[in-house]
């Protein structure tokens, strides 16, 4: 049966060696979407995102593009997905030749010379200045837009970005956030982007799905508590942080485990000011507050000593509670559904 | 100090009235080295692909016989070819000793190690990223394989550039399985060892320049290519 969704993943294992490296049970993305995907290094965004670009095969499982099952070269995906690697190579050759390659390929040289200008234009390079110009003679950011733009003048129908602002500076990262959006909004490009900086993911994407150490999340914002655990004697088991706080947690597979929370909620005011710590409860200072794209909820990150806990929270919630940077509020980590890792 | 500058005047002066003994060994030069360049690029480039590209049991061991083969003598190579082209070897009845293709058998011998192992270097040191770039691109596997092999253009040019410039020195090959036979298959470095025992420098001086003057020109070819 034919289906809307331009991917459906499910049972996706992906193994380099013995060691599984990305597992995701089941995963649908609608066209013009824009995903984001988040996680530390080694959570598997990259391979997710050479997996949905059908650079590699997954070890198990099948992905789907429009309903039907896709691999490595098939026509059914060949032109129409695009990805965009970390740090773009470019081809040995000029600025213009790298972008009209993918073109030629398709073997659509029609008015190449417009659609290389055109292409340029979106990542706010000149033509006259850039188009001659050969490989070596770009600076990083310079590069990462021409790749992007090798992309773009595809018109592609599903464009995978890996950390495309990784390295390049504040004008360039929302040169590229424009040109992102302006291809949902054109063509009606999907688009799922990895990157570190959740703050700009949470600005572009409309869903930013949590990856860590393989393991797909979903969109319940994560908090990672690395290890190691002490018992403390009642069953339970703690973490101390350097200011003398406790996380408490059920006794964990291994001293060393990985605790994961899913849920973390800013903890009743009871008009404590500071507020009080008490079990359960973590004082924390709000170090950010984000709006997200669809301007209904706002995620706060709360510094609890060295550790930022992501919160998400309703408009309302924020000015109820008169949530600012600064504010010093307590957190509530839901222990008994900690998963560990 | 005297001949060595009578004998490169009297060498300007061989070139420049197209002396035929002189001519002769370039051009038998040009030809072999030509014959052997071919044959050597047409075999060792696929090869050296297969091998820095591909992964298969024994890769290593082949890599390592092939890095072995770089230091083949050239007097050793020329034993073996005269000791298969000879009358009772087993391809005597080809009637290649003492022919120019017999020489160009043993120079491509020489070559192929080099042409094998440089571009397979060169084509181990491709950037990962440039795989996942073009299939990205919608490179389907010919392409693929093509736009990789013109991405390492440099590297198979270096590669070609020093299989050459081992071919147009070698003496050991040219004189044993070629004979050094005057107008015939008399190249410029046997001639340079034969007139130089024979005490006429000039000719020796002649070919000498010539030598230079086409490492010279395939070098600043190679580098006027390496701009595009």
């Amino acid at each position: 049966m034919a289906s809307d969704d331009i991917y459906q993943i499910k049972g996706l294992e992906h193994s380099f060696g013995k060691e599984p490296v990305l597992r995701v049970d089941s995963l649908k993305i609608p066209p013009a979407a824009i995903v984001g995907l988040i996680g530390p290094n080694g959570s598997g965004k990259s391979t997710l995102l050479n997996l949905l670009g059908f650079i590699m095969a997954p070890t198990r499982g099948d992905i789907l593009f429009k309903g039907r099952p896709a691999v490595p070269f098939s026509g059914d995906v060949r032109f129409r997905v695009t990805l965009l690697d970390q740090e773009p190579y470019l081809l040995r050759r000029s600025v213009a030749r790298n972008i009209s390659y993918g073109l030629e390929l398709r073997g659509d040289r029609e008015q190449l010379q417009d659609r290389i200008a055109a292409a340029l234009d979106w990542v706010g390079l000149p033509e006259k200045e850039f188009s001659g110009r050969q490989w070596y003679e770009l600076s990083g950011g310079e590069a990462q837009r021409v790749a992007l733009a090798a992309r773009l003048g595809l018109q592609p129908e599903v464009l995978l970005l890996d950390e495309p602002i990784a390295s390049v500076d504040a004008a360039s990262a929302e040169r590229i956030k424009a040109a992102t959006l302006r291809a949902r909004s054109e063509w009606g490009t999907t688009l799922v982007i990895a990157s570190h900086d959740w703050q700009w993911l949470y600005e572009v994407c409309d869903v930013v799905l949590h990856l860590f150490k393989g393991r797909m999340f979903g969109q319940e914002r994560i908090n990672i508590v690395f290890g190691p655990w002490q018992p403390r004697g009642d069953g339970t088991w703690q973490k101390i942080l350097a200011d003398g706080q406790a996380i408490v947690v059920p006794p964990p597979p291994k001293p060393a485990a990985v605790a994961v929370f899913t849920d973390a909620e800013i903890a009743p005011d009871t008009g404590d000011s500071p507020p009080v710590s008490h079990s359960g409860v973590l004082n924390g200072v709000v170090s950010r507050l984000i709006l997200e794209r669809d301007g209904r909820d706002v995620i706060a990150v709360v510094q609890v000593d060295q550790l930022p806990i992501t919160v998400k929270l309703t408009r309302q919630a924020v000015e109820k509670r008169q949530l600012y940077p600064g504010r010093q509020i307590g957190i509530l980590l839901r222990s008994d559904r900690a998963v560990w890792i | 100090m005297d001949f060595i500058l009578s004998g490169f005047l009297t060498a300007i002066d061989l070139l420049r009235r197209g002396d035929a003994e002189t001519y002769s060994a370039i051009f038998a030069t040009v030809r072999v080295s030509s014959y052997s360049m071919t044959a050597s690029l047409l075999i060792g480039i696929p090869l050296g692909f297969l091998l820095g590209y591909c992964k298969f049991p024994g890769r290593k061991q082949i890599r390592l016989v092939v890095d072995t083969l770089l230091a083949l003598p050239t007097v050793f190579i020329g034993l073996l070819v005269y000791a298969f082209l000879s009358r009772q070897g087993p391809l005597g009845q080809m009637g290649l000793l003492f022919t120019l293709p017999g020489i160009a058998v043993g120079q491509t011998i020489l070559a192929l190690p080099i042409v094998m192992a440089l571009s397979a270097s060169a084509i181990e040191n491709l950037d990962r990223r440039l795989r996942i770039t073009l299939i990205s691109l919608g490179a389907n596997r010919r392409q693929l394989l093509l736009s990789s092999l013109w991405e390492v253009r440099h590297g198979i040019l270096a590669a070609a550039l020093t299989a050459y410039g081992r071919v147009m020195t070698e003496v050991g090959i040219s004189m044993m399985v070629g004979g050094n036979i005057k107008w015939h298959t008399r190249t410029i470095t046997t001639a340079i060892a034969l007139e130089t025992n024979k005490g006429l420098f000039a000719m020796g001086i002649a070919l000498g320049l010539v030598l230079m003057a086409i490492a010279f020109i395939v070098n600043v070819s190679v580098s006027f290519l390496r701009k595009r």
